[in-house]
């Protein structure tokens, strides 16, 4: 993203340019997470561990990606573990019933413990070339992911399904859907997802370094959340999350009156000011966290 | 009902074999790394001082969390409580002078955490906000907030890093016992008399026991004549408060200044204690312990060449399989649909 900013430093014009690419290269793994977070708290998962799965993906795509030379292979790597990690999200939350926001913090804990063990490990795997697919492949995937996302849970029966287990799990229960089956779906697609997110964040970087997802994750919950838990809300929410966090790159380098800090907690404020101002107004899936 | 289910055996199994698994990817021999560690931290006095210095900041963490779980909350803030109550403390020690500057420092601490925690139980008691979405949003905020403040304002010009200067050495809490590499610093004794605190005021007050009847059931709690809003709002800073202690603790006792980044991610470890204490208050002081004697650990496997990422993992197959532990009635109650 650097290189990009620095290509258009020189033409004052560009501006916008540059920032509306900054904004993409910066939203997209947003929505990618935000989108992951809303197929799992839909089905009535909580899952505060994004940023885990995320983290991890981006460690595995890097890692693999460098050590088999192959793109494909290293995405493969990055979705694999994204889901492993999602459906052991789904076995202590739903077969051991351990609750939601332990067994997140939990995933969260384990991501960024094994990727800092594996990163300070294989240090000779780590300076090879990373093998990428051009960042347009994920660009294109994000928004393509909101609207399959829009259309699943409006119009196809799975999608009522999904929403319906997330909403009320002991009525849907009664109606013959099985909350654990369909949830265990939801999660899947959530691997998926925070995979491609990951993917995205270490291809950007051109390598993996530790904790790189720096609070990615959470900031695509606040998206989550700030959208109500509805496809378009959520995709608009990341969207701005990204150009204000570009908008702070771009505002780095000159000596600017607001503190780059600022910025960087903006997602954060705007959501708390958001969860303060909703009076009496909870959108949060009804079902959220119960079994 | 069993002790123990296949279940949770299992998973206890997964977990050892994880932790395991991570010794051998960092090529250390499990065995060895066990006898490093029983030598340079267990059995030596210079270990005991930095378990008991590990310890400090974690039983008060510890205490935090365990009142909030009580009344139903889970403070995943602790760590911007820890925070902003360091930062307070740091700010009054270096501009108040006079007898009264270690209180006051610790008061600015107790109150940068209540405030801290202040928006988190309004949120929930009067517009139904998850308290674990507004506490992770205020972690960054603090975060981001005092990187500034150590970045600009509060920074040392003569330091390279983004740092406060050092608190005079008047200051300082004292250590209470000192032979050679062993000593104890008095802010330890605040941490034990916190725990022994919160058990008095959860077992023995009535107070303590609306925090637990409306943590079971808050909504029986509501007929029973109890203002919950009012006990969410006031608990919540309650814990944020024993937060900021610590935080302002952590800056008297061992850092003397504050820095950027100044939580090593204290708010995982503080849910670790609380969780593993159980029911009981009194566990925080085995729970605390523990945690410090693993940080401890870790470190010194650090030194001999096992990344840091190793104290990551145990922790988290720890709180894992002991959640599992603790939620294992509900894990019986048969949802097999």
């Amino acid at each position: 993203m650097e290189q990009i900013l620095n290509l258009f430093a020189a033409n004052d014009s560009n501006v916008i340019i540059t920032l509306l690419l900054s904004t993409l290269a910066y939203s997209s793994p947003l929505i990618l997470g935000a989108l992951a977070g809303l197929f799992s708290e839909r089905s009535g998962v909580i899952n505060i561990g994004l940023e885990g799965k995320m983290l991890a993906a981006a460690c595995a795509t890097a890692f693999i990606g460098q050590a088999s030379g192959s793109p494909a292979i290293g995405l493969a790597a990055g979705i694999i573990t994204a889901s492993l990690l999602a459906l052991l999200h789904w076995v202590l939350t739903q077969v051991y019933q351990i609750d939601h926001i332990i067994s997140g913090m939990g995933i969260n804990a384990l991501a960024l413990g094994g990727t800092s063990l594996i990163a300070k490990t294989y240090l000779t795997i780590a300076d090879k070339d990373m093998p990428t697919f051009p960042v347009w492949f994920y660009y294109g995937a994000a928004w393509v992911a909101a609207t399959l996302v829009w259309f699943f849970l409006k119009s196809t029966k799975p999608g009522l399904h999904l929403f319906a287990v997330g909403n009320d799990p002991d009525k849907s229960r009664q109606m013959g859907l099985k909350p654990l089956k369909i949830r265990f779906h939801a999660l899947l697609t959530t691997g998926l997802l925070t995979g491609l997110a990951g993917a995205l964040i270490a291809t950007n970087a051109g390598k993996f370094s530790e904790d790189m997802t720096s609070g990615r994750g959470y900031i695509a919950l606040a998206a989550l959340i700030l959208g109500g838990w509805k496809p378009w809300p959520t995709l608009a929410a990341a969207v701005a999350f990204g150009f204000f966090g570009s908008l702070q790159l771009l505002l780095q380098g000159q000596n600017a009156s607001i503190p780059g800090e600022f910025w960087q907690s903006l997602p954060y404020l705007i959501t708390l000011v958001a969860l303060a101002g909703m009076v009496g107004k909870n959108r949060a899936p009804a079902g959220l966290g119960q079994p | 009902m069993k002790f123990l289910g296949w279940k949770q055996i299992i998973l206890a199994l997964a977990g050892f074999g994880l932790i395991i698994g991570a010794l051998i990817v960092a090529k250390a021999v499990p065995s060895e790394a066990l006898s490093q560690v029983i030598e340079k931290a267990l059995t030596r006095p210079a270990g005991w001082r930095n378990i008991i210095k590990e310890a400090t900041p974690l039983l008060l963490l510890g205490c935090s969390v365990f009142l909030a779980l009580k009344v139903g909350l889970f403070n995943i803030g602790a760590d911007g409580q820890f925070v902003m109550g360091a930062c307070g403390a740091v700010i009054v020690a270096l501009n108040v002078s006079g007898p009264a500057t270690i209180p006051l420092s610790i008061l600015a601490g107790v109150l940068g955490g209540a405030l801290w925690a202040l928006p988190v139980g309004l949120i929930k008691a009067y517009r139904g906000g998850h308290e674990v979405i507004t506490t992770i949003m205020l972690n960054n905020i603090a975060g981001y907030f005092t990187f500034y403040l150590v970045s600009g304002p509060l920074k040392d010009p003569t330091s390279q890093q983004p740092s406060t200067a050092s608190i005079p050495a008047t200051v300082q809490l004292a250590h209470i016992y000192q032979d050679k590499a062993f000593t104890i610093n008095s802010s330890i004794i605040f941490a034990i008399i916190c725990v022994f605190a919160l058990w008095w005021y959860l077992k023995k007050t009535v107070g303590g026991y609306e925090i637990s009847a409306t943590g079971e059931n808050a909504n029986v709690a509501r007929f029973a004549g109890i203002n919950v809003n009012q006990l969410i709002v006031r608990t919540m800073s309650a814990s944020g408060a024993i937060a900021g202690l610590a935080g302002a603790l952590q800056v008297l006792a061992f850092e003397h200044r504050f820095y950027g980044h100044f939580s090593p991610g204290y708010g995982f470890d503080a849910l670790g204690v609380a969780l593993l204490a159980g029911g009981n208050p009194l566990a925080i002081l085995a729970s605390g312990t523990l945690f410090g004697t693993i940080a401890e650990s870790t470190s010194v496997l650090s030194r001999t060449g096992v990344p840091k990422g190793l104290s990551y993992i145990l922790l988290g197959v720890l709180v894992i399989v002991f959640a599992a532990y603790r939620y294992r009635k509900e894990a019986q109650r048969g949802t097999d649909s």
